[in-house]
């Protein structure tokens, strides 16, 4: 059984189509990354999937769970960290987790246990007993994490968890998330593609409303750039040259002495040792590898922060 | 000239806002209404008056009818030969004031000596006696031609009370106090439906009555508190509880619970910018029309409708009732109109929280 099962689930808002027909299929223990522009219907997936929209049409399920049918039953398997992070301000540590933690049905001491194993793993010991107001955007995210966590849930949504961090609290947390690989099915939006890049088993792209792309973040690089690419930095490139390598690659582009070559197939050392054997000076050569952000520009023709 | 810049820009913000334009000018307008209304205007309410006729004579059966024909009254029947039995139906609240015509009536009249008519009300309701007094002397002295001259006494029916105008007051303020908590209610869910709280909290299994639940349970204590000062400090100002004080207070629980459940649905529909605007938009005519600062005898029947209907005028009339001297038979009614208007108030929350939990 998926994790996460999605059939043809559609929701439209009037006459806005913004989830159209997705079918996706999360396995347990998987940790399935939903990028998309701004507007693109990652969230409004979510939300269905939390029970929070009912869908128009198609179904979704959360462990074989329907949740359109059996929400209460969806929810206890859940947990959620929403791209706000809305705790109850005047609330300390411990109180935010116990609340979402007895509200799971966790009893008082199971609650305490749990909330103590996160704080610690959170770094917010030292600052539990105080007011959540007077926390950091970075404090609050990482409790907003751990109040995800507290019911022990068998799924998790992580909505864009790292948004608007300083890179030392982005590093921390994007290193927990990789510690519950495996143990938690999650599914993360995130707009750092580095962070899915890495994060990732498989990513979804979706843009408006539909799962333009899919697979794992080393199938989408080689399905979506069929060329490799190798940049080299020369000094002297002759006329004589250009036309030769014109002639042997798919494509060239050139810009202050620096080159760029694109092709299916290319092999570093023969590249370097025709270059020296024509007398081309190499300063410096490496190989490319397309990012998932080229993926992602490639495949939705948008920059992200649109 | 930056004020200036400013100073357009939060007109547009003014302007283009609608619930707040509607609050700025609409709650004028709403209270200029509510006044009028219940000031009674040229439609208002003739007071409802009962006569104990103690002279039986031809003359004092002439008055009555004269004073039958008044606008302003409205006389009640049958017409009191003795005393005593208009005393016990003040006191059960049947009737709410008596105008008492003494022997010796008619013999005052044709010796031309000092005629002495009694007005008699409830001690804790001395409004509609101060209301009517102007009106008998008026048309005392018209019937009776000059002389002889005509003495109206104002007297309150005997009773524990010490300050009546205490007695009055005190339960209409007491309720407009926890009608506070519509807004403080309000402003709590649409503030956490807005920080998106509540959307975090709906991903929970929490069903929509323990949302209910979480957010009326805490104004439990709030109410306890609230009416135990407000009754220490009424009886500090001099209020006299004859009646049964648990009455009082089971009454005060009731309305403060209904206020809340108003504070919910409100804080389930509206935006919390809006929320202050439209629980007051509510709370002060009501207030109003609901008796909580001067008597609703006079009102026009529409209007009296309106706030039967309503739970705070019952609220508003138990209470007065029970702090002097009721017995619990007499506002039985009311508390089965506060207990429906508390469940029908929760369980519409319930629906809202139902339908607001998926959209």
């Amino acid at each position: 059984m998926n994790a996460v099962q999605t059939f043809k689930l559609t929701k439209e808002f009037d006459s806005l189509v913004a989830v159209n027909g997705i079918d996706l299929e999360i396995h347990k223990g998987e940790l399935f990354s939903l990028l998309g522009p701004n507007g693109a219907g990652k969230t409004t997936t979510i939300r269905m999937l939390c029970c929070l929209l009912k869908p128009t049409r198609g179904t979704a399920s959360i462990l074989g769970y329907d949740v359109v049918r059996t929400p209460f039953a969806v929810k206890k398997l859940i947990g959620v960290s929403p791209q706000d992070t809305v705790l109850s301000e005047r609330l300390n540590c411990w109180e935010n987790l116990a609340l979402i933690g007895k509200v799971h049905g966790l009893s008082s001491n199971e609650a305490k246990a749990r909330s103590k194993e996160l704080l610690e793993t959170m770094g917010l010991m030292e600052r539990a007993k105080d007011q959540v107001r007077r926390f950091s955007g970075g404090m609050k995210r990482r409790l907003s994490i751990a109040m995800a966590l507290v019911s022990n849930p068998q799924v998790l949504f992580l909505d864009e968890p790292t948004l608007g961090l300083d890179p030392q609290a982005r590093r921390t947390i994007s290193e927990y998330i990789a510690g519950l690989k495996g143990k938690k099915t999650i599914l993360l939006t995130t707009h750092y593609m580095e962070e899915a890049d890495s994060l990732s088993d498989r990513i979804g792209i979706i843009d408006e409303g539909k799962v333009v792309a899919l697979g794992t973040p080393q199938e989408l690089k080689t399905n979506t750039f069929q060329m490799r690419t190798m940049v080299v930095s020369t000094g002297n490139l002759t006329a004589e040259v250009i036309s030769d390598l014109q002639q042997r690659y798919s494509r060239l582009e050139m810009s202050k002495g620096r080159l760029k070559i694109y092709h299916k197939e290319l092999n570093f050392q023969e590249i370097v040792d025709y270059l020296h054997s024509r007398g081309v000076a190499v300063y410096s050569a490496a190989l490319e590898q397309p990012t998932l952000e080229d993926v992602f520009i490639q495949i939705t023709g948008k920059k992200l922060r649109d | 000239m930056n004020f200036w810049e400013i100073g357009k820009r939060n007109l547009k913000e003014i302007y283009r806002n609608p619930v707040l334009l509607g609050f700025l000018l609409g709650m004028p307008i709403a209270f200029m209404l509510v006044f009028i209304a219940a000031a009674g205007g040229a439609q208002a309410s003739p007071i409802a008056l009962s006569i104990v006729d103690e002279d039986r004579s031809q003359n004092s059966s002439a008055f009555i009818q004269y004073l039958g024909h008044v606008d302003a009254i409205e006389l009640n029947q049958p017409i009191y030969s003795e005393e005593s039995q208009a005393q016990v139906d003040l006191q059960d609240g049947r009737i709410s004031l008596y105008l008492l015509i003494p022997s010796g009536f008619q013999a005052a009249q044709h010796g031309n000596q000092t005629i002495t008519l009694e007005l008699i009300y409830k001690a804790a309701d001395p409004m509609t006696g101060l209301q009517l007094k102007p009106v008998i002397e008026a048309v005392g002295s018209q019937f009776l031609g000059v002389p002889p001259p005509l003495n109206v006494e104002l007297k309150g029916t005997e009773s524990e009370i010490k300050n009546p105008a205490v007695n009055f007051y005190f339960p209409g303020i007491a309720v407009y106090g926890l009608m506070i908590l519509i807004s403080t209610a309000a402003g709590i869910i649409a503030g956490d439906r807005e920080r998106g709280f509540l959307i975090r909290m709906f991903t929970t299994p929490a069903k929509p009555w323990d949302f209910i639940l979480g957010y009326s349970l805490p104004f439990i204590p709030v109410l306890i508190v609230s009416t135990l000062i407000y009754l220490g400090v009424g009886m500090a100002l001099g209020l006299t509880v004859v009646g049964n004080l648990g009455h009082a207070f089971l009454i005060f629980f009731l309305i403060g619970l209904c206020s809340v459940g108003i504070g919910m649905i409100v804080g389930s529909l509206v935006k919390s910018e809006s929320q202050t605007g439209i629980s007051w938009i509510f709370i002060v005519p009501m207030a109003m029309i609901s008796g909580a600062w001067f008597t609703v005898d006079r009102m026009p029947s529409a209007i009296r409708s309106i706030a039967g209907a309503l739970p705070f005028i019952h609220a508003i009339d138990a209470s007065r009732a029970v702090l002097n001297g009721s017995p619990f038979s007499a506002i039985v009614l009311d508390i089965y109109w506060l207990v429906g208007w508390t469940v029908v108030l929760f369980a519409t929350g319930i629906m809202l929280f139902r339908k607001t939990m998926v959209s």
